[in-house]
């Protein structure tokens, strides 16, 4: 294997004493760039490419290029392991890529499993994250490829199915969950259209011209939604949070939790080497694959842990699986790996086709750093694990306005728009109102990520078929994703009617 | 261990000197006459995602600034995507346009945004400050390695023949810099513009992987932004948009007017400040981007991208505009495209 022998030459590379300084410094501003909200990993990257730079002047142009982009990468899949842990404690999602953790790991913490969410969490991104980094070593030629075969087409019916999800994501109405998914849909309709470039429900707003920004409304809905039950309902007294909980996994979790970490490995990797795809999509799907399979989909919603380790470890695979297209194409797919490609850049190494006949030492030395990043990130995080969750016994007096204070403050940070503030209010008041009236959350905001994505590419689509909604059948990848949808939309109806127990939940 | 130290000692060093500025800065008497402008920290947009001209463009000169220590405050790089830049310029020109901190890099779509009638931005250059020129690139047309496209006068018959069995793609919407360059050449032949089939991606990146892809039969995007798949081989450019022809990996590419199409088309990137900017703030600029434009790092900057330094002042860039913003209006008007 000529790639294998190239990875021990990286590992040459990456075990350099200072170069696995640099890994670890990463990866630790990576994890607490994740845990707190406000600073993503795009803007934690951009904010330390010019200390990287100064930290490396001395060296060689390329072991600077090495040693830089090894601290800046560890940043960006550091970040993916801290982001699960305000979703899981406070409801508050840091990303919008932990958006889905929010769901199942903050009914876990209620239930004073924490300690347990906590720890999956971090497993299931140490497995996928190593995962996708063998994916990356072995498939990049051939995914980069498969990767390119995304036309409009595939994009637009994998969305689709994506939008299937739905189901996946109701609580106890189906109606009411679309209800839900169509007002998402709508909310994503707002700004300036990128197919055409006419404004739309802007009424010449400059604010208005970008589109609600997704993680405020996410953040609203979810953290201060639930901050306006506890004040409104007094929720937070009569239910004591209760212990910490065991922060050692028991068999029974580790046993439920291995299948879904494999396969939000997978999947999150594959849909990572999509551009413009991305962790958040990876979550998503993750989350309502093991709904699907779950033998209990019941219990999603209400504390599963499956629902905790599938799309945690879907979210880091994909930011592995994202540098396929970055290192061997040069498409960056996600804003955070269009940065990382400009540092390379700043060292004259062009991410492409010849990344890896013209910088082996850049390229392979990246790779080998990610694995040792990864084993740096569960020691680093595992024992923290303990610290972040005794955040749950604060009393609800104190985690109250910490909630708030984070949320608005998260916010503020990402889009330094007072009006952004105000969507966030309007969507916690909401998110309040809805949930009282058992109109689920989430599809919501799947609406609100998929939207744009789907009418997009279905306009570039139909403009290269001259109007013929053909070409979504005749691709045979955009085929097989919309049969998926048909099948996963007609299976529990049909079950259904021949007299089977059905277990997809529908109109209770 | 002498090493380790070594290291840190010079992170420390480094970080201490751009937190003192220019202390052996060889333009130190100029500034002295602007002391005081830049009292914060300084935002340079790109009013695009990150990874593309403007974004890179921003960024290089982010860094060659910084490293030349021409500016004793610290400068950041800020994306502000959305509608081809209108997004940007309807806040900037509103909501910033008294605040000298923030700058923005633009290029021929701060022109045309403001001419055209789809999506038409209410602010163009004249509600800015124009302060530099400094980069010139050109357009090129691509086309698959594999494509049956050998020469642009094989794609123009087809286009001629029929207009729509192209699929013509690039990194911004209809009526949008790529999308004028990649209906110029067929345009100036007698092809109805409205009739080609043009699609618009969201950056020249995914245009690029849809070229690859086999989804787009020939892209339009920046002639430095194909060289390392040129390189690669596996693409091939039709012709670029200069008046003659490139250096480097392009060489071998002729010309529009080679190719029997006369005419040119100049992707120039420069740096805007806002409308109200004090005398002392633009004269602060003026000096400083001069001084980048002969700096050793932005020479390096220039052969790292692959770019073409051409620096204007803000004199000279103002009049240029002038210039361009009447040829652009008579190319959308003839297209149908202008207001």
């Amino acid at each position: 294997m000529e790639s294998l022998e190239y990875l021990m030459k990286g590992f040459l590379v990456a075990f350099q004493w200072h170069n696995l300084l640099f890994a670890f410094v990463g990866v630790l501003i990576g994890t607490a760039v994740g845990v707190l909200p406000g600073i993503g990993p795009m803007s934690g990257v951009a904010l330390l490419i010019p200390v990287s730079a100064s930290l490396t002047a001395g060296m060689g142009p390329e072991e600077a290029a090495a040693s830089s982009i090894i601290l800046l990468a560890g940043i960006y899949y550091g970040a993916m392991y801290g982001g699960s842990t305000t979703s899981i404690l406070l409801n508050t999602p840091g990303e919008s890529s932990s958006v889905v953790t929010a769901l199942d790991g903050y009914q876990m913490a209620r239930q004073g499993r924490a300690g347990n969410a906590l720890a999956i969490a971090a497993i299931g991104s140490f497995v996928a994250g190593v995962v996708s980094l063998i994916g990356l070593v072995l498939l990049a030629q051939p995914l980069s490829e498969m990767a390119l075969m995304f036309g409009p087409a595939e994009y637009f019916s994998l969305m689709v199915l994506g939008l299937c999800a739905v189901s996946g994501l109701a609580g106890r109405s189906m109606t009411k969950a679309l209800i839900m998914t169509v007002f998402g849909l709508l909310l994503g309709t707002i700004g300036v259209d990128n197919v055409s470039g006419v404004a739309r429900f802007t009424f010449d707003q400059p604010v208005l011209y970008q589109g609600l920004e997704f993680l405020t409304v996410a953040v609203g809905l979810f953290a201060l939604g639930e901050v306006f039950n506890t004040v409104l309902e007094g929720g937070g007294e009569n239910e004591k949070a209760g212990k910490v909980g065991k922060v050692t996994l028991s068999r029974q979790d580790l046993k439920q939790s291995a299948a879904p970490i494999a396969r939000g490995s997978l999947l999150g990797f594959f849909i990572g080497t999509l551009p413009g795809a991305g962790a958040t999509m990876a979550s998503f799907f993750s989350y309502i694959t093991e709904k699907k399979w779950s033998k209990q989909p019941e219990r999603f919603g209400k504390g599963a842990i499956e629902g905790v380790a599938g799309p945690e470890s879907a979210n880091n695979a994909a930011s592995g699986g994202a540098m396929i297209p970055l290192l061997t194409l040069g498409i960056p797919g996600s804003g955070t790996t269009a940065i990382l490609m400009g540092a390379l850049i700043m060292y004259n190494v062009q991410p492409g086709p010849l990344l890896f006949e013209e910088h082996p030492y850049v390229a392979w030395g990246l790779i080998a750093s990610m694995f040792i990043g990864n084993v740096m990130l569960l020691v680093l995080n595992y024992p923290l694990v303990k610290v972040f969750a005794r955040i749950i016994d604060t009393p609800p007096k104190y985690l109250i306005p910490l909630i708030i204070a984070i949320s608005i403050f998260g916010v503020y940070a990402v889009q330094v728009n007072l009006f952004d503030l105000i969507v966030l209010v309007v969507c916690g008041l909401l998110g309040y109102i809805l949930a009282r009236h058992d109109y689920p959350l989430a599809p919501v905001v799947l609406g609100l990520v998929l939207g744009p994505m789907i009418e997009y590419n279905m306009r570039r689509a139909l403009t290269a078929s001259d109007g013929d909604f053909s070409i979504f059948v005749e691709k045979p990848i955009s085929l097989f994703f919309l049969l998926a949808a048909l099948l996963w939309l007609t299976v529990p109806w049909l079950m259904k009617a021949r007299g089977k127990r059905v277990v997809i939940n529908e109109e209770a | 261990m002498k090493k380790w130290t070594g290291w840190i000692l010079g992170g420390l060093l480094a970080l201490g000197m751009s937190a003192c500025s220019g202390g052996g800065d060889p333009f130190a008497s100029e500034k002295n006459s602007t002391e005081g402008y830049p009292e914060k920290p300084v935002t340079i947009v790109a009013p695009s995602g990150a990874g593309g001209g403007w974004d890179l463009t921003a960024r290089a000169m982010a860094k060659a600034l910084t490293e030349e220590k021409l500016i004793k405050q610290s400068l950041t790089v800020e994306n502000k995507p959305g509608g081809g830049g209108v997004v940007f310029m309807a806040e900037y020109a509103t909501q910033d346009k008294a605040n000298p901190y923030k700058l923005f890099v633009n290029s021929p779509p701060l022109l045309i945004n403001h001419l055209k009638k789809e999506g038409n931005s209410p602010y163009g250059y004249k509600d800015t400050t124009p302060l530099a020129q400094l980069t010139r690139d050109y357009g090129a047309f691509v086309v698959k390695k594999d494509s049956k496209y050998k020469k642009l006068s094989d794609l123009l018959a087809d286009l001629k023949a029929n207009p729509r069995q192209v699929r013509i793609a690039g990194g911004s919407a209809p009526g949008s810099m790529d999308h004028v360059m990649a209906v110029l050449p067929a345009y100036k032949l007698g092809v109805d513009p409205k009739k080609l089939k043009y699609i618009p991606y969201d950056g020249g990146g995914e245009a690029i992987a849809a070229l690859l892809g086999g989804n787009a039969d020939v892209i339009a995007t920046d002639a430095s932004a194909v060289s390392e798949y040129v390189k690669a081989g596996k693409v091939r450019v039709l012709a670029v948009t200069s008046p003659k022809r490139l250096d480097g990996e392009l060489k071998a590419v002729p010309t529009l007017k080679e190719s029997g199409v006369d005419t040119e088309f100049i992707i120039w990137r420069g740096v805007f400040g806002p409308k109200e900017m004090s005398a002392e703030a633009k004269a602060y600029w003026e000096n400083t981007l001069k001084s980048l434009s002969k700096s050793g790092a932005w020479e390096e900057e220039l052969k790292a991208n692959r770019w073409e330094g051409d620096y204007k002042n803000s004199a000279d860039f103002q009049r240029f505009l002038t210039g361009q913003e009447k040829q652009l209006r008579d190319i959308l008007t003839e297209m149908g495209m202008a207001k």
